[in-house]
Parts: structure tokens; sequence; C-alpha cells
């Protein structure tokens, strides 16, 4: 038997024989008396002694910990970080926080009971106990129950603790030899494997770098900015001539803006106004004039408009005889083409609107210059 | 309470003593003989057949998804208005597949249902498997998988948080926390028996492996101790969660509009079928492990019969269920709830909700008889009829609600791709090809669990007055 020892362990066939040799051992006073089974045994820390794991009080406090993290987070972002009213519920209406923090106190709870129980209170991992290297390790994870007297100084009897157990019905005794107690952490130890990480950070350094500039940058997943397209102004090796905007097809013709052939304001003369009289074209043109024509020719047509003295010009005033004796077609020529400082309205107004405004110009000059039997109409 | 001084002198009455656990003599060495030698031994030629098989699948299934990767979910059959249909389909399938194993290892725990610590294990590791398979289906149902991440808030610098009010967010807390817990459960259960491992192994390599998972378990009381009070607060965490889970799943619908979403009865209708679905898949697995492992005499027909039980008994709250869905569509007086329940049983998925009620509710009541509780064919049909029908009840749930709803202008009907089957396919490949490599590499039966409830495994406690 070494001079120095761990522990002296005795090996027992049944649970029972165990539990009756667990009083004696704990008498002779030795050391301190452990057991090591296969399992779980029912009593067997009272009968050694054992405080109560504390380990539902930490879950406990672990748990509300979980419940308050988890309430304050989703308060803090959904009431005052980034309040968003969802689903009609104010900014800090907490009933919707309710599920996601009853799970992570569970997740808080579990990890403590989990870990807590593995790395606090078991202090595992943990490869180098004496008891791992012994012979009767594989009984104890099998079909073996252990007794061992631990030593708890220097002055532990070994020998009278392989009694003690050998009296109390162990068919085995197994000394265990003190740990090697030789520092792990020694220089020589750090340096190599300070050099060890160092190496490998290096090696994987240059792997990447390599890696990067060797091997094109491969993009397997694409982002949908990232997609084949024209863009407008942008270069394109999709048409010959390099443009991404094309220009359109000679020929083509926007929908409601058909040109009208008009070469002179003489030779649009005989144009008639196709559009009928109705309310209608009457409320369009109007629009159309308020928005475009109003500002220049003022609002009942005289050339008065709320811009000519900011600008000093002089549009025409459409109430003058030279316009009352226009025909309808040297009027929407002038829409068309502009005239003297006017420019031309074609891009902005369809040919619908363009008569509508006509239309409207009409019913100004009239309105202007009414007769009596207007008035008879209007009051009929 | 005191318990009866009759019970105590060992005067039982007949009725209440428990049967053994086990078949024949089983004694702890015996045991480890038997569950642990799986892993030290050359594979049959079977495994490698059934390895082969699901690899397939398994390779389908990524082809599969590697394509809607390519194309985008275009690939799929899902068009307006059913957004939903596979994804969330087999997700909410298979999540449920896995509270099966969590309502063995946890619930029946703390009920001391003693007969669990046989198939715990095997249920356990069917939960992460299928949580696996699950969490799949909304990262790929994303779109852009490589931008899952943003489910999580996490400060960012698009000073953006994610929506606590969503119920699908409350989906990301739940399934990340099941899968988490279950994971931790599992490898808690399982170190014990890798330090039995570890202690047997012969070979270098296999001796490392397990005395690194084993972290050194040396079986010490006072480490059993905590270990215990663990297990026992874990159980009682993960019941709570398990109940959790499911519910938070069918909030995904009950807090929506759609008419046969909007109701309160989904979260326990939902748990309800989920163990319902797991167990029936845990049955199905078991038989087979049983069979070709050699387990009869700790997998016993008692065993087999219990958990018939439970399927049987989950089938008629399931059948509750959808007569409760009937009652109040009918009792609500809402025109839209009647044509939604209307379609289930009469539209143009009209099938498909029959194929439910027959799977669900009409095959299993032959389990009322014993005989068809303890025969191969009877629960392997019933097995198969309950994975079909569960699948098929989420196709209802998911499809036959959406592509009917308010608005006739916007209804259409759904087709699913064989991209979608594909995937489909491809997460029974993960699943069983998980299974398998697990039978092969771990303990399948948890023997510590086992070892304790084996005849003479407790000190007795006659005549003797430490725990008087």
């Amino acid at each position: 038997m070494p001079e120095t020892s761990y522990a002296v362990l005795g090996v027992f066939e049944t649970p029972d024989a165990l539990m009756k040799a667990i009083p004696q051992a704990r008498a002779a006073k030795l050391g301190t008396v452990e057991a090591y089974t296969p399992y779980a045994i029912h009593g067997i820390e009272e009968a050694l002694g054992l405080r109560r794991s504390p380990l539902g009080g930490m879950v406990l406090v672990m748990g509300i910990l979980g419940a308050i993290t988890a309430f304050g987070f989703q308060y803090w972002i959904s009431a005052i970080d980034y309040p968003i009213i969802t689903g009609g519920k104010g900014a800090g209406s907490w009933e919707a926080f309710i599920p996601i923090m009853f799970e992570v106190t569970v997740l808080f709870a579990t990890f403590t009971a989990g870990l807590g129980m593995l790395f606090l209170l078991n202090k595992l991992p943990f490869f180098g106990h004496p008891v791992l290297s012994s012979k009767s390790i594989k009984g104890i994870t099998r079909d073996r129950y252990v007794l061992a007297v631990e030593a708890e100084s220097e002055a532990f009897d070994s020998a009278a603790a392989a009694r003690t157990l050998q009296a109390a019905g162990a068919i085995e005794i197994e000394a265990l030899p003190a740990p090697d107690r030789s520092p792990f952490l020694t220089s020589d130890y750090i340096l190599r494997t300070l050099g060890g990480i160092f190496i490998a950070c290096v090696v994987a350094g240059l792997a990447m770098y390599f890696a990067t500039k060797w091997f094109p940058v491969l993009a397997p997943m694409k982002y949908m900015h990232e997609q084949p397209r024209l863009n407008a102004q942008k270069a394109s090796d999709f048409f010959k001539d390099g443009h991404g905007m094309q220009q359109p097809v000679p020929g083509t013709v926007a929908r409601g803006y058909l040109p009208t052939a008009t070469g002179t304001q003489e030779e649009a003369a005989s144009l008639v106004n196709p559009l009928p009289r109705t309310p209608e074209v009457f409320a369009l043109g109007k629009k159309v004039y308020t928005n475009r024509c109003e500002v220049c020719h003022g609002a009942v047509g005289n050339g008065v408009g709320s811009l000519t003295a900011a600008y000093g010009a002089k549009p025409a005033n459409l109430q003058a005889q030279q316009f009352l004796d226009y025909p309808d077609g040297k009027i929407y020529w002038a829409i068309v083409n502009g005239k003297n400082s006017m420019p031309s309205h074609a891009p902005y107004l369809s040919e619908r609107e363009r008569w509508a405004v006509v239309d409207y110009v009409r019913a100004l000059q009239r309105a202007q210059n009414a007769k009596d039997e207007d008035l008879k109409v209007a009051t009929r | 309470m005191k318990p009866d001084a009759a019970i105590l002198a060992g005067d039982i009455p007949e009725a209440l003593i428990e049967p053994a656990l086990t078949v024949g003599v089983v004694t702890p060495g015996s045991l480890d003989d038997q569950v642990l030698a799986f892993p030290e031994t050359k594979p049959p030629k079977q495994w490698y057949i059934a390895l082969a098989v699901t690899l397939t699948a398994l390779g389908i299934g990524v082809g599969c998804i590697g394509y809607v990767f390519a194309t985008g979910i275009g690939a799929w059959g899902n068009t307006s208005p059913v957004f939903w249909a596979f994804d969330i389909i087999n997700f909410v399938f298979w999540v449920g597949i896995g509270h099966a194993g969590t309502l063995i290892s946890a619930i029946l725990f703390l009920f001391r249902k003693r007969w669990r610590n046989a198939i715990a294990r095997f249920a356990e590791a069917m939960t992460i498997f299928a949580v696996i398979c699950a969490v799949i289906f909304p990262l790929i149902h994303v779109g852009r998988p490589w931008l899952a991440y943003w489910l999580f808030p996490y400060p960012n610098q698009r000073a953006l948080w994610t929506n606590f009010r969503s119920p699908l967010l409350w989906d990301v807390f739940a399934v990340n926390t099941y899968f988490s817990v279950s994971l931790m459960f599992w490898y808690l259960g399982l170190i014990p028996d890798i330090a039995s491992m570890r202690d047997r192994a012969t070979g270098k390599v296999r001796k490392v492996i397990y005395t690194v998972l084993a972290m050194g378990w040396r079986g010490a009381a006072s480490h059993w101790q905590h270990y215990e009070k663990a297990y026992l607060l874990l159980a009682g965490l993960a019941t709570g969660l398990v109940l959790s889970v499911h519910s938070v799943v069918s909030f995904d619908f009950a807090t929506s509009v759609v008419p046969g979403w909007h109701m309160t009865i989904f979260p326990p209708y939902f748990v309800a079928g989920a163990i319902f679905a797991g167990f029936a898949m845990v049955v199905m697995v078991l038989v087979v492990v049983r069979e070709t492992m050699q387990l009869k005499n700790l997998i016993t027909m008692r065993h087999l019969e219990v958990m018939n039980k439970v399927i049987l008994a989950m089938s008629c709250i399931m059948g509750y269920s959808y007569m409760m869905e009937g009652f109040t569509a009918w009792y609500s007086m809402n025109e839209y709830l009647h044509h939604g329940f209307m379609n289930i049983i009469s539209g143009t998925y009209g099938w498909a909700g029959w194929v439910t009620i027959s799977c669900n509710i009409f095959i299993p009541q032959i389990l009322w008889f014993k005989k068809a509780r303890a025969s191969y064919f009877w629960m392997i049909l019933v097995a198969v009829g309950v994975t079909i029908g569960m699948w098929f009840e989420r196709f209802v749930i998911i499809v036959v609600s959406l592509h009917q709803d308010y608005l006739p202008s916007a209804w259409r009907i759904y087709k699913p791709t064989m991209i979608d089957f594909g995937v489909l396919l491809g997460t029974f490949g993960i699943f069983f090809t998980l299974v398998l490599l697990f039978a092969r590499v771990l303990p399948v039966i948890a023997t510590t669990e086992v070892k304790a409830i084996l005849p003479g495994a407790q000190p007795s406690h006659h005549g003797d007055d430490h725990h008087a």
C-alpha cells in the first residue's frame, strides 16, 4: 500500500450491502465517506449526511431573472426604443409579452438547472479525478456499488480505512494513490500552447488570404438589387448602342397624345372641335384652364393673370376682338405650338384636354360678351 | 400523509402491484452487455440498406431545397391567397412529432410512470431530430435563409427591432427554447450512460470521444444528488414548455382573423394533436427497434400497449376537437365559419378532410380492443394512419382555411409542386438518417434509468430504519 493515498475504495455487490456499510464507515471517522454508484440510490444522501442540493433555489432565482429580463427587454424595445402601434394596441401594452417571458424564464431556469448542476455543483468536466483511473470505475458505471473513504489530511490511515471497509462487507478493496500534484500550468506548457495558437492563427489567416485571392468571390446567393435588369441612365451591353435607356421606335405615339397635322396657324383655321358641348367637357376644360392657363391669361381670359406682373409679360387678352374672331382651330394651334412667349402645351395636355380648353375659352368669351338671348337660356 | 399500514407491511392488493417492467432476468450487467454493445459491434447489412434509403431521401430533399434557393420560393405551389402551404404544414407536423418525446421524458417522469424509463431515450432523441426537421421550414420559407438571423432581436445598423406582438416571433423564441431544452435534457440523461460506454470502450478513438462527452462523470453519490434534482427540475420545466410550444404554434393561426383559424380551442387542440402524432411515430419506430435490435425483453409488449392507450385517448380528444369545430361553426351563426367548415367536409379538398377524420378518429378506435393493442399489424396500421392523418389535418387547417376566406374574388385552388413533395421527403430522410445514426453510436435505452427500476436495484427498507 503506498505511503500517501487519496482514498480507499471498498466494492459492494448490492445496494443493500452498500447502505449497511455506510454508517460503519462514517462511524470510524477516518475521512470523508463518499459512495460511487451506477445509478442514483434512494436515501443514500441521508445516509451519507449530504446537504440538500441548492439547485432548486438557484433555478428559482434565475427563472425570475429570466422573466424580468424578457419583460424589460420587450418593454424597452416595444414601448421606448421603437414604439410601433400594431393591431391597435398601445406601445406599452404588455399582454403580448407573456409568451416570450415564459419561454425565456424556462430557458434561463433550464440552463441553470443543467449547467449549474454540471459546472457549479458537480465541478464537471473534470477528467483528472483519481477514481476515474481506478480499477473499480468499470464496476461503478456498470453494476458495482463502491464506498470510498477519502483522505482529509496527511495523517490519513489507509490501512485502517481498508480494515473498516472489509469489516463492513466489501468484497474488494482498492487503495487509490494520491493524484499527481505536479503543476499543470508549467511555463513550458504555456509557451507551447500560446505558440500553437499563434501558428494556427497565422495558418488560418494565410489560408483565408489566398482563398480570397485565388478564387473569385463566389456569390451563390443574389440580393434582389443584384438582378440582371436595365437601369435608367446607366450603360448596358444588352443593346448595341450601349445605352440602358432607348428611344421609342420611330412613329410611336402615346395613347391620347395623337399629334395633329397642324402646319401654320392659317392652315389650322379649318380644324373643327370634335368634342360635343356637354357639362363634362366644360368641366374638363375649366379644370385644365385653371391649372395651365389662368396664371397668365387670367380667370376671365382678359390677359391679367397672377404671374403677369411678376414676369412683365403681356399675355394675349382673349377677350380682344382679334381673338373673338378666331376660329376654334387657330386657338387649338396656339395651344399645341405656343405663340410668342407662350410655350407649347402639347406635352402636358391630351388631345381631348386641348379641345376642352378651346371650348372653355369660347365660353369665357361669350360670358364677357353676353347677349340678351343668353339670359333667356340661363333662366329657362 | 402516512401510507396505509397494510401496504407498508407488504400486503398490497394484487390490482395495485405494477407488473415487472422487463421480461426475463435482467441485471445491471446484462443490461449493459445488451444495450451498450450495439455501438461496439459492426452494423448489420440491413442497417446499411436502411441508411442508403434514408440518405437517398435526404439527398432528394437537399436537391429540392438547393433548387428553391437557386430559383426562389416560386418553385413551390404557394400562391395568393395560400401563402402558407407545405412549409407551415410540415413545420407544425414535425414540431408536433417532437412533442411525444418530451411528454414521455418529462410529464410521465413527473407522474412517476416507471415504464417510461425504457423508451424515454429514444423518444427524446426523436424530439430533437423532429425539431431539426421542423426548423428547416421557417428558414427556407423566409426565401433568403442567409438572412434568417433577422428573426432575432439584436441591435443593428438598420435601427429596427422585431415586433414582439407577432406570434411568429413568439414561435422563434418557443422553438429555439424547445430545441435547447430538449437537447439539454437529452444530453444530461446521456452523461451517465456515456460514462458506462467510456469504461467499456476498447478502441482509442472511441475511448477519447466518450471520455470527452461523459465530462468525467464518476457516479459519486454527491453528484447523483444534484443530478437527480436537476433532472426533476428539468422535467417540471419541460412539462410547462411542451404545453407552451404547440400553444404558441397554434397562436400563429388563432390570433389571426381567418375563418377556421380564429378559435380559442386551438392551443389545447394543437397540443393534443402533437402528442397524438408523436406517439404514433414513437410506436412505429419502437416496433422496428425492438425487433431489429433484439430489445424485446426491455421494450415489452406492455410498453407498446400502454402507448397505444395514450394514442386512443388522444384520438378521442381529437374527435372532440373536430366536433367542437363543427359546433362552433354552427353555433356562431357566422356564414364564413359555416362555409369554412363545409369546405372541410365537402369542398374541393373535402377528401383531405375525410382522410383526416378517418385516420385520426375512426381507425384508432380499433385500439379499444386489447388484442389490437398487442398486435403489430393493428398498431402499425394505426400509427401510419395517424401520421398521415395528422399531416392532412394541418393541410386542412392551413390550405382549406386559406384558399377561401372572406373575399370570393380572392379565392384560388392550391396545388403543390413536385418540389414541395421533394422537400417533405427530404425531411423524412433527415429524420430517419439521424435515427439510424443515433441507434449506432449512442445507447438507445437509458441504461442508467432502467438499472434504477430493476428488481432489487433500490435498497430494501424492511428492518432498516434509515428511511422511517
